[in-house]
């Protein structure tokens, strides 16, 4: 198979995000995830040669899969995880629909809700507060689960991860007993 | 089976792929049955010749398609050929080697396939190039046909073909502009490939496009378009809004200069004539205050020669009554000094007394004079009394003097030589003890006297050291007598009384001329006094005369002060008149200078002052009255307005280029400047009518820019019903063990969200329901309107437009019994195998259905390769859902399959594989066999 390099316009851009870690959310990133549509076989192909494993998902982003997380990421990721599904959890009781999740607005009102709700969790993890609350979304903000715009923050198609995974899980009972299993699958 | 009437018949292969000949039914399902390596595959591959035709789709495994061609095509008369029961009747479509490199070439008639028409007399095969002949022989009208114009004739595109051709038209498409897309999904069908949800979106919108308004939206220019009124307008209103306070004071600026203009207006013609009238003016005003300082000057003359006349007389007056004062006080004194003088000759007796003493006493002095002085006689006293002490010592001496001593002692010889040494009077000396000269030792005298002796020669005395010379000095060799002394003495006796007496003589004139001299003193006073007594007579004589005249003197002196006062005062007030007359003067003349000045400063003689009239003004009502004198400042001041009105018009144009620089545009189609300004003012008057009216037009923009979006929603909406029609199709059958297969569109969320959110917004304008939120909460500024808009062009950018694919994706949608179902993109992932075949299957025969015109349908055939992979129940299944599709299926496998109505053994005889009809076997359902 040949790949035509003077079409991969993005190639370099691509690379660099995804191999940091990062996720590429089809509307955060259009124009990187439409070259990623058009040209998908050969971007994977191409990555594939240099070692990675590139998974675009349909439902509108993209990263490359790692099996091995660092001592951050692996925090970050159990973190995160915890804190998105709390927040799943919370919405779910206020009546909100789950796959809607774009839709969020998570502004410091909701944060300081979700936080008072579930403070002892939270603090199990040595999240003390709504601002630590707030560090955790911003280093996620940067590998792509989110968006900050507004004051406030916004999931993106990304957290789908999350959220498959979750659904894959269902059956577990306890939350800390999900976030260990999490640690395992994610990374 | 009305259906089944239109179709294909049958598949023949004359020596091609390892088959002698071959017969295939495909008026129903098939199931090929041979053992492995035998010639299954090969067999329904050939199909690919007549259906696919493009030979870079075809896919023969792992052979090459050149190595196929050899296998299909060994010489030529190797034959693949079809009979398709048409609505015109029986048609064959053909495909014979052409020997030369394997090629072939494809050919076609209406008419039944009747295999001995290819096969000659002596049972040999017909060669390609005698083929259409020998067709027309059999009464068969066939035609070579390129590859381009067979899929034309097969698809049904009559543009292609001449009129006269027959209608071979196999796949009757809705739209014969599909003809593509169904050819590529009927080459993935029956070939099977990888199918994934994005491929299949790909066909089915191909497949549903003419449903569908699928125009590419260019989002931004759209948007752009319909704004382009509002965004100039609302960039109008900011330029404005923003510039408000440079504005108001522009109008300030205006108001001022029509006001000036108006007064400019008024003045400009009185200023005119005051510059006619003023050089008379000036003339005369200046020749009247020159005769005035003239006449002046004169009078100043006059009062200065008078007052220098003055001045001498007052000198005058007072040197004279000095002069009178001096001779009275003098008068005065003489009164005082002779108040004891009776008269003149008392004094005159006085002084003849005086002179007759001083007469006498001169006679007494002029005898006295005779004589010698007095200090003379004195020094002759002192001598003669001197020389009578001597004569007197002398006479005492006489007999024992020093020179009788030595006379005796001593030799002559040393005798005279020491008298000559010795003077007289020590010669004289008495010899005594005692007295002034001792001579106690004779003999030692002696000795020393010849001692000196012989110091002596010849009158010359040698001491040690001394000579001296004897011969000058006299030998004092004499001694007066006795007697001798007596009489001298007497003699001097007599001297001294005669000088005494003298003497005194002599010392009483001095005293006596004393005296004279005061009595001459005393004459010569007497002499004055008598004189003076004289005057006095004389100043008595005019003393009363003298007093009047002193008196008329200080009167005439104080007259005199008296005017000098007067002219003073007098030359004080010319003084000041003709300073007054000269600051008019110069008055005048900075005036004149002011004007000329002011005059070629005008400005008033250039555009817009020589048209002011015919510019916009406000009348001016001041009183206007113009005197001479207050011209300069009249015309400085007509000056400085016309320079403050040019000022203003600089200004005001600075000041409106800068709005243009800011973006101001609105007012510039305006014909002058001035209606710019006014439009501007007015305008900013208005500005939150304005707003509104910008307000108003952006709900019109934004109803324009939603009819659009309209569109791309409601084919979203249609898309989503066609798949909904679509899954219903595919669903009329259970599909394996899957309660749920569905191919399903997604929704991009955020996208068709936005394009809600302007349709929406839209509908609230166009129903004018929320017209009153809006006037709260501008439309323009509407942050979730903004961010719906920023995200379609952000979306359109990186498409190059916005379509109705970009807004969902597909997900195929598969659950068994008792399951949630489940999302793929990829089918081959979502299930078993034999599944995963039969969902392919039925996916791509369901779109290539959706494409057939249903009212011509006409049955085709696909198969299913190793067919056993598929149970019975699928098996069935699939044969009754291709058959609602339209296909016939042929199954090819080792073992029967009991599913098809035709079972097909491959017979080999001689290496050659060969399949007769009589060897097919027929296999019907007893319930089929009641009916
Ligand atoms: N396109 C081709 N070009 C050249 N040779 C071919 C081609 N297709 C099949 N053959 C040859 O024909 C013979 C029969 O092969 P084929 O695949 O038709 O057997 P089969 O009956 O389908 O066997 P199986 O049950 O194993 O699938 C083989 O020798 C094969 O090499
Ligand atoms: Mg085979």
């Amino acid at each position: 198979m040949t790949i035509d390099f003077t079409a991969l316009t993005q190639l370099q851009p691509l690379f660099k995000q995804l191999s940091s870690g990062a996720h590429l959310n089809r509307l955060k990133d259009t124009e990187l995830w439409v070259q990623l549509e058009l040209y998908q076989s050969d971007y994977e192909s191409l990555f594939a040669a240099l070692g990675f494993v590139l998974i675009v998902d349909g439902r509108g982003f993209a990263y490359f899969k790692t099996e091995l997380a660092s001592a951050y990421t692996g925090k970050l990721t159990r973190r995160l995880a915890l804190v998105i599904m709390l927040l799943f959890e919370y919405q779910a009781d206020q009546g909100l629909h789950l796959f809607q999740f774009q839709q969020w607005r998570l502004d410091a009102n909701l944060l300081d809700q979700l936080w008072q709700q579930y403070f002892a969790l939270f603090e199990a993890e040595e999240i003390n507060s709504p601002k630590t609350l707030a560090e955790i979304l911003d280093s996620a903000t940067r590998v792509g689960f989110l968006i900050s715009e507004d004051n406030a923050y916004r999931l993106l198609p990304s957290i789908h991860r999350y959220l498959d995974l979750f659904v894959e899980l269902g059956n577990a009972e306890r939350p800390d007993q999900i976030k260990e299993d999490i640690k395992e699958d994610m990374l | 089976m009305s259906l089944a009437q239109y179709g294909f018949q049958k598949l023949v292969l004359l020596n091609s792929a390892g088959y002698s000949r071959a017969e295939l039914p495909l008026d129903d399902s098939v199931s090929i049955i041979a053992p492995n390596n035998t010639g299954k595959t090969s067999l329904i591959n050939a199909l690919q010749f007549l259906l696919i035709l493009n030979k870079q789709h075809m896919d023969f495994g792992a052979h090459s398609v050149e190595n196929s061609k050899r296998f299909y095509f060994p010489d030529n008369s190797a034959y693949i050929l079809l009979e398709v029961l048409l609505p015109s009747g029986m048609a064959v479509i053909g495909c014979v080697g052409k020997g030369l490199s394997h090629d072939y070439e494809y050919f076609a008639y209406q008419g039944s396939l009747d295999l001995d028409d290819y096969r000659l007399a002596d049972g040999k095969l017909v060669a390609q190039p005698k083929l259409i002949a020998r067709l027309f022989e059999c009464g068969k009208l066939a035609k070579i046909y390129p590859q381009a114009d067979l899929r034309a004739l097969l698809y049904g595109n009559r543009q292609k073909q001449r009129a006269d051709e027959p209608d071979l038209t196999i796949f009757p498409l809705e739209f014969t502009s599909q003809a593509a897309t169904y050819q590529r999904i009927l080459t993935r069908t029956l070939r099977l490939d990888k199918l994934d949800s994005r491929e299949v979106k790909y066909y089915l919108l191909e497949i549903f496009k003419n449903d569908l308004q699928d125009r590419n939206v260019d989002f931004k220019s759209e948007w752009d378009k319909s704004f382009a009124d509002v965004n100039y307008d609302k960039s109008q209103y900011d330029a404005v809004f923003r510039n408000q306070s440079l504005i108001s004071g522009m109008e300030d600026s205006q108001q001022t200069r029509l006001l000036l203009r108006g007064k400019l207006i008024l003045w400009r013609p009185l200023i005119e004539k005051g510059l006619n009238d003023w050089e008379d003016y000036n003339t005369s005003t200046s020749e009247e205050l020159r005769l005035r300082l003239q006449t002046l000057e004169e009078e100043a003359v006059a009062l200065e020669k008078r007052h220098e006349m003055i001045y001498q007389d007052r000198a005058d007056a007072k040197t004279a009554l000095k002069a009178q004062q001096k001779i009275e006080s003098h008068y005065q004194e003489l009164i005082i000094q002779f108040q004891f003088v009776s008269d003149l000759a008392q004094l005159q007796n006085q002084r003849q007394l005086l002179q007759k003493q001083r007469d006498e006493l001169m006679r007494s002095i002029v005898n006295a004079e005779q004589q010698q002085s007095q200090e003379a006689i004195a020094r002759n006293i002192a001598k003669i009394n001197k020389e009578k002490v001597d004569l007197n010592r002398q006479l005492q001496n006489v007999n024992n003097n020093l020179y009788l001593q030595l006379q005796k002692i001593l030799p002559a010889e040393s005798f005279e030589l020491v008298t000559r040494l010795l003077s007289k009077s020590v010669l004289s000396l008495p010899v005594a003890l005692g007295s002034a000269v001792e001579l106690d030792d004779e003999t030692a005298f002696h000795s020393f006297a010849a001692l000196l002796a012989s110091r002596l020669s010849a009158n010359r005395l040698q001491l040690p050291g001394l000579l001296l010379d004897l011969s000058e000095l006299e030998p004092n060799l004499f001694i007066k007598t006795a007697q001798e002394l007596e009489t001298e003495i007497n003699d001097c006796e007599r001297q001294l009384t005669e000088l005494n007496s003298l003497l005194k003589t002599v010392e009483t004139l001095t005293q006596q001329k004393q005296h004279q001299q005061k009595l001459e003193q005393q004459i010569s006073e007497l002499l004055v006094d008598e004189k003076n007594y004289e005057e006095l007579l004389a100043l008595k004589v005019g003393a009363l005369e003298r007093l009047q005249t002193i008196e008329a003197l200080q009167q005439k002196l104080v007259l005199l002060e008296q005017e000098e006062s007067v002219l003073a005062e007098q030359k004080k007030s010319i003084l000041l008149a003709q300073e007054k007359h000269k600051s008019d003067q110069k008055e005048l003349q900075s005036q004149f200078q002011r004007i000329n000045i002011a005059r070629q400063q005008r400005l008033d003689q250039q555009f817009p002052f020589t048209a002011l009239e015919q510019l916009p003004h406000l009348p001016c009502m001041e009183s206007t009255e113009l005197a001479m004198p207050t011209l300069a400042d009249r015309i400085e001041t007509y000056n400085r307005d016309c320079q403050k009105l040019k000022q203003i018009d600089e200004q005001l144009n600075d000041h409106l280029s800068q709005l243009h620089r800011d973006g101001v545009s609105k007012f510039q189609t305006q014909d002058t400047a001035e209606q710019q300004l006014n439009a501007l003012f007015n305008y900013t008057a208005q500005l939150s009518q304005e707003k509104e009216a910008i307000e108003r037009k952006a709900r019109s923009a934004v109803v324009q820019v939603a009819a659009i979006l309209r569109d791309l929603r409601d084919s979203l909406e249609t898309f989503k019903r066609r798949m909904r029609e679509f899954n219903n199709k595919i669903n009329r059958r259970q599909l394996s063990d899957l309660k749920v297969f569905k191919i399903e569109p997604r929704e991009e969320d955020i996208l068709v969200r936005a394009i809600q959110a302007l349709i929406s917004t839209s509908e609230q304008v166009e129903s004018g329901r929320s017209f009153d939120l809006f006037d709260q909460n501008t439309m323009l500024d509407d942050k979730d309107l903004n961010k719906a808009k920023d995200i379609l062009i952000k979306e359109g950018e990186a498409r190059g437009g916005l379509r109705v694919e970009h807004l969902f994706r597909l997900v195929f949608s598969i659950a068994k019994e008792n399951q949630t179902p489940a999302e793929f993109e990829d089918i081959d992932s979502a299930a078993s195998n034999g599944t995963v075949l039969m969902a392919k299957l039925i996916t791509g025969l369901a779109m290539l259905n959706q494409m057939q015109d249903s009212r011509k349908a006409i049955k085709t055939a696909c198969y299913l390769d190793e067919a056993a992979s598929l149970d019975q129940r699928n098996q069935r299944n699939l044969i009754e859902i291709a058959e609602e599709f339209g296909f016939t299926l042929i199954f090819a496998s080792p073992e029967p399959q009991i599913t098809a109505r035709y079972c097909v053994p491959i017979a080999t005889t001689k290496g050659k594989n060969h399949i007769s009809r009589l060897s097919w076997q027929i296999l019907e359902n007893l319930s089929d066999t009641d009916k």
